[in-house]
């Protein structure tokens, strides 16, 4: 149940356009601690643009969007940044820094973010990161030489190196093949089980949001349309749910 | 297009990058510095830049001698060939030139590089794990511009002046001693002060525009393609507009 000390991010009546494309009209959410949220939705619907609200990568232009209780838009450039180091994010596209080796990747959020870490402590969670993700061997690769898979693999491992307290996963498995999406699912799985963390999963994935998700919400029209497990949706008659689920 | 949307655009342009300058400048003196991005820009932007500065340059010494040469001539006034020469690359060619070829070179790259990273989200990815990009990218890139392009230009109009030495000689006998003798009796500080000084200018411009394109690059794969041309259009151009205003400043303080 929803409690109040229990929510981490809540939007209510999030309404975004860009220009005369109204995206999300009134979208309304709630993360609870611990949980696995499974936001679906057709593409261009506007999720993506959704989790980049709660990063302050984008701002609403009405409507509500907290984090930890505090209001996104209302946050000094410092308070942002501060709030940011608690929210892991990985991109559809992975977005390793490309003319960085995997490790300097690793290190790049470590350095500014702890910076009283000594080498061998930066190189221990480099290495603790890589292998929560089961990829130690790539430490010296460019990301040019990794293959999808092995891109959100450590796209994760490089969002989990400073031990977020939320997740935020734009379409994780979109691009891979299913064995690889099947992993990268449970990999989520591992994270919530280990870390505790608060996660949003962004996919149209089905199997993804079957593997992943404690609770699943659609967004249809810019609103939310319904929200339920996947057993609860499954069964339903909803000419506007079922596709989601054919 | 009509006229006034493209003059609404123009406009609004002007202020962006202006508005990007004065960010620079915030951000550019508050802690944290990024030393070791800062020092492989300048390795990148200077060193790398080099060898392609410094073919140009020794073209661009040993044509202007060669071409000079027979109009000097005609006048009666081929002994004026060093120091009319060494005037012609200090004073404007060697700044000018060295700025256009790195406008090509290091603003192209510096738009397609940070444009890219905008559209695979890297920048995004930057900020969201609280990290500065704009210090990281941005600063380091005009700041290391700035300060290299001096460098260059400095090292270009030397490898000029000596390709004109040996342009002089082509057609005639002038010791290496008799020919520096003649270069820096004609050079003075007016010469050299003012061109030196607007290389820094010219060096921000080219860092400053390269960045600005494509840090707001946009339309995927195409918008990195037109973030790097734009960047050199428009920096080629600031370049002739800064060189014109420090003729006219330089005239204003008498340093003709």
């Amino acid at each position: 149940m929803s409690t109040e000390e229990n929510i981490v991010i809540r939007t209510e009546k999030l309404v975004k356009s860009f220009g005369e494309n109204h995206v999300l009209k009134g979208f309304d959410l709630e993360l609870n601690k611990g949980e696995n949220l499974v936001v679906l939705g057709k593409s261009g619907s506007g999720k993506s643009v959704l989790i980049k609200c709660m990063v302050g990568l984008l701002y609403p232009d009405s409507g509500l969007v907290s984090v930890f209780g505090k209001e996104i838009p209302k946050l000094t450039q410092l308070e942002l940044d501060e709030l940011r180091t608690k929210i892991g994010f990985l991109f559809q596209s992975s977005a390793l820094y490309d003319s960085m080796t995997v490790r300097e990747n690793l290190e790049f959020p470590l350095r500014r973010h702890w910076m009283h870490k000594t080498k061998d402590e930066v190189n221990e969670l480099v290495m603790e990161a890589l292998k929560n993700v089961g990829l130690e061997r790539a430490v010296d690769l460019m990301p040019s030489e990794l293959s999808g898979g092995m891109r959100k693999r450590i796209g994760l491992a490089r969002t989990l190196i400073l031990k977020p307290e939320i997740m935020l996963y734009d379409e994780p498995t979109t691009g891979l093949d299913p064995i690889t999406g099947r992993e990268i699912s449970n990999l989520i799985v591992a994270i919530q089980e280990k870390y505790h963390t608060s996660s949003i999963i962004i996919t149209h994935d089905m199997e993804c949001a079957k593997i992943v998700a404690n609770r699943i919400m659609i967004l249809i029209d810019g609103f939310k349309y319904t929200v339920g497990t996947y057993d609860e949706l499954v069964k339903s008659d909803d000419p506007k749910i079922k596709p989601f689920f054919a | 297009m009509s006229k006034q949307s493209r003059r609404s655009e123009f406009l609004s342009e002007v202020g962006n990058i202006s508005a990007f300058t004065g960010k620079f400048f915030r951000e550019g003196f508050k802690p944290r510095y990024e030393w070791s991005e800062l020092f492989r820009q300048c390795y990148i932007i200077g060193y790398e830049s080099f060898p392609l500065v410094g073919i140009t340059a020794f073209i661009m010494g040993l044509v202007l001698t060669v071409q000079s040469r027979p109009t000097l001539e005609e006048f009666g006034a081929a002994s004026y060939l060093p120091a009319m020469v060494a005037v012609s690359i200090v004073r404007e060619i060697g700044p000018v030139i060295t700025a256009l070829i790195c406008a090509g070179k290091i603003g192209s790259s510096i738009g397609a590089e940070l444009g890219s990273m905008r559209v695979t989200e890297q920048i995004d990815a930057m900020e969201v794990s609280g990290t500065n990009p704009f210090k990281y990218l941005v600063v380091t890139r005009v700041i290391a511009c700035t300060m290299m392009l001096p460098i260059l230009v400095v090292l270009a109009d030397g490898i000029g002046l000596y390709a004109s030495y040996i342009g002089v000689n082509l057609k005639g006998i002038v010791s290496w001693n008799l020919y520096t003798t003649q270069v820096f009796e004609s050079l003075t500080f007016s010469d050299v002060m003012p061109a030196l000084v607007k290389t820094y200018f010219f060096g921000f411009a080219i860092g400053i525009i390269g960045c600005y394109k494509g840090y707001f690059s946009n339309k995927g794969t195409e918008g990195v393609g037109i973030a790097a041309n734009s960047a050199v259009v428009v920096s080629s151009l600031m370049i002739f507009v800064i060189d014109l205003i420090a003729v006219q400043i330089a005239d204003i303080l008498g340093l003709t």
